[in-house]
């Protein structure tokens, strides 16, 4: 992957800002979007109870792990002209994949994404959490494409 | 160790009618996924072939939900699980 210096910056950026949802209460808006419910049912609440209790703590430790994985990449990046070559492993691929999804859907809860165009006023408040947005759309989009073949 | 007779009581026994009826697992439309993701995720974890995942996604997307896996409720269970792993939206209910 071949990025550019403040590109890299960006990402290095953001497995604090993960780590802040993961720690964040349940009910923030991000957190619910990355560990939703299993059940809708109401009236199986205590089969949701139980699964949380057994899924939850997995599911985190999955994306810390994630995180340490592309912190790890991003420590190996070199200096290629005016761009910083990173070559990754299958597992990074993976890793990377999750890391740009899981900032993607806390970024579009928090911003209410639709799947409509946004209307983006450069000089609002928003603007720099849509250009992060739409990077990574970029970013992943390309990984995917790459892993789809 | 005593030779004394042991009462023992049979356990009651009762109609569960809901455990029997198998689940599905539902993946819900939401705005940010992408739709090679959701393709991508479908392939890697339900072994489908493309043209299977593309159409489950493509009903995701048209219809707003599509079921994606079905079976006993431990199974379900864990499909949800691997796919908040990825980050899709998925729910577990009864087979209508």
């Amino acid at each position: 992957m071949s990025l550019a210096p403040q590109e890299l910056d960006v990402l290095r950026g953001l497995p604090d800002e993960l780590r802040a949802v993961f720690d964040a209460p349940a009910e923030d808006a991000g957190a619910r979007r990355l560990f939703p419910p299993a059940y809708l049912d109401p009236e199986e609440d205590e089969a949701e109870e139980m699964w949380e209790a057994m899924v939850h703590p997995d599911l985190l430790r999955q994306r810390l792990d994630a995180l340490e994985l592309v912190i790890g990449a991003l420590a190996r990046a070199t200096p290629n002209k005016e761009w910083r070559e990173i070559a990754l492993t299958p597992d990074e691929v993976q890793a990377w994949l999750g890391v740009f999804n899981d900032t993607r859907l806390v970024l579009g809860t928090r911003l209410g994404v639709t799947e409509d165009e946004p209307d983006i006023d450069p000089e609002g408040p928003d603007a720099g959490a849509y250009n992060v947005y739409f990077w990574l759309t970029h970013l992943q989009g390309e990984l995917i494409d790459a892993l789809l073949g | 160790m005593t030779t004394a007779p042991v009462e023992i009581r049979e356990p009651e026994i009762f109609e569960d009618t809901t455990s029997d009826r198998p689940w599905m697992v539902i993946v819900w439309n939401d705005p940010v996924n992408l739709m090679t993701y959701v393709v991508y995720v479908f392939q890697k974890l339900f072994g489908y072939s493309r043209a299977k995942a593309t159409k489950l996604m493509r009903q995701v997307h048209e219809e707003g939900r599509a079921v994606v896996a079905d079976g006993s409720r431990e199974k379900c269970e864990a499909d949800v699980a691997r796919l908040h792993a990825h980050g899709l939206w998925a729910t577990m209910e009864h087979d209508a």
